[in-house]
C-alpha cells in the first residue's frame, strides 16, 4: 500500500487526491458486487418466475 | 571471564525458514482481507440495505397516503363466476380440457359463489414504482405498523418496499393479487411470514379502503412455479418471499383469502 501510494504520480497533494478517488471507486464497485451477490444468492426479493 | 563462551552466536536464517515466513505472512494477510470482505458483505446486506429501505419507507408511506386521496375510484359492474373448484382440484371437461382448480374457498366454506351482477369498487392503476398500498400483519411485529407496497417487482422496486406483481389484480379485487417482498435484506418486510398460520389476518390499505384477508395456506415452492400467481376464484392475496432465510433457493408462499372489505360483499355475498 505504502509503495503504491509513493508510486503515484505528482506532488503529495495530487497523490492524496488520486488515492482517495481510487478508494472511493473501489468501494462503490464493491457495493455493487455485494448487491449483485446478495440479490442472486441471499435474497432476490421473493419474486416468482 | 571468556566472552566467547557467554555471547550467543546469531544463526543466519535458512532459506526454507524465509520461504515459510513469507507463506505464513501471505496466508495471514489474505485471511484478513477475505475476512474483511465477508464482514463488509454482511454489514452491507443486513444493515446498509435495511437503512436505505427504512429511509425509502418513510417517504413511501407518505406517497401511499397521498395516493389514497388522489387515486380515482370508480364503480364497475362485476359478474361473479358460477364455478366452485377447490385448490388443486383437477377436473376434466367433456371436451377433454383439463382444469386445475386454483380457488374455491367458497366450496371450502360450503357456500358457492353466487353468479350475478354486482358493483365493485376499482381504483386507477398505480404508476410503476409508486407506493399505492400499505400491508399490515398484526401478528408480525415488523409489519404491525404497516409496510408500503409499490407497483412492480423488479429489483429496484423491491429495494424500496414490498412489490405488487403488475399483471395481477390490485388488492381487494377479484382474482389473485400477488405481493413479493425481501426476507433478509432491504428491511426484510417478509422476514417472519413463515410464522403465519391459517386464520392469521393480513390487512391491506388501498385507495378503496382496508381489505382484510385470512391466511389459508403456507407452502414452499421452487422459484419457477408460476402457478402460484395464477388467477383464483374469489379474491385472494398471495405473498411470496425467499426461502429458507438467507437463501434465494426456494419461495415461501402465503395464500390468504378476502374476508372483509369494501368489495367483499360484491365478490362473495
Amino acid at each position: 500500500m505504502k509503495q503504491w501510494f509513493v508510486g503515484l504520480p505528482g506532488p503529495m497533494a495530487l497523490k492524496v487526491v488520486i488515492a482517495v478517488v481510487v478508494v472511493l471507486v473501489a468501494l462503490v464497485a464493491l457495493f455493487f458486487v455485494y448487491d449483485w451477490i446478495g440479490s442472486n444468492m441471499l435474497d432476490s426479493g421473493g419474486t416468482i418466475g | 571471564m571468556d566472552e566467547s563462551t557467554t555471547t550467543p552466536v546469531e544463526q543466519p536464517a535458512s532459506r526454507s525458514t524465509g520461504v515459510l515466513t513469507r507463506i505464513v505472512r501471505a496466508v495471514g494477510w489474505t485471511s484478513i482481507v477475505v475476512g474483511l470482505l465477508i464482514l463488509g458483505f454482511v454489514v452491507q446486506q443486513l444493515f446498509v440495505t435495511t437503512w436505505f429501505s427504512q429511509q425509502h419507507q418513510t417517504a413511501l408511506n407518505v406517497e401511499a397516503e397521498e395516493h389514497f386521496v388522489t387515486a380515482e375510484v370508480t364503480e364497475v359492474e362485476y359478474v361473479a363466476p358460477p364455478s366452485t373448484t377447490v385448490p388443486g382440484e383437477v377436473t376434466v371437461d367433456p371436451d377433454g380440457t383439463v382444469t386445475t382448480g386454483a380457488g374455491g374457498s367458497s366450496t371450502d366454506e360450503g357456500a358457492p359463489l353466487n353468479p350475478g351482477k354486482r358493483t365493485l369498487l376499482v381504483e386507477s392503476s398505480p404508476e410503476k414504482g409508486k407506493a399505492f398500498a400499505v400491508i399490515r400483519i398484526p401478528t408480525i411485529e415488523r409489519l404491525e405498523e404497516g409496510w408500503a407496497v409499490v407497483e412492480g417487482v423488479e429489483l429496484r422496486n423491491l429495494k424500496n418496499g414490498a412489490g405488487h406483481m403488475p399483471h395481477t389484480p390490485l388488492p381487494g379485487l377479484p382474482g389473485n393479487s400477488v405481493i413479493s417482498g425481501h426476507r433478509t435484506t432491504y428491511g426484510a418486510p417478509f422476514h417472519e411470514i413463515g410464522d403465519l398460520v391459517p386464520g392469521d389476518v393480513i390487512e391491506v390499505d388501498t385507495a378503496i379502503g382496508t381489505h382484510t384477508y385470512e391466511v389459508r395456506e403456507v407452502i414452499i415452492v421452487h422459484p419457477t412455479e408460476l402457478w402460484v400467481t395464477e388467477p383464483r376464484e374469489g379474491a385472494w392475496l398471495t405473498l411470496t418471499t425467499c426461502h429458507p432465510k438467507f437463501s434465494a433457493r426456494q419461495r415461501l408462499i402465503v395464500f390468504a383469502e378476502l374476508v372483509d372489505g369494501p368489495n367483499w360483499e360484491a365478490i362473495y355475498a
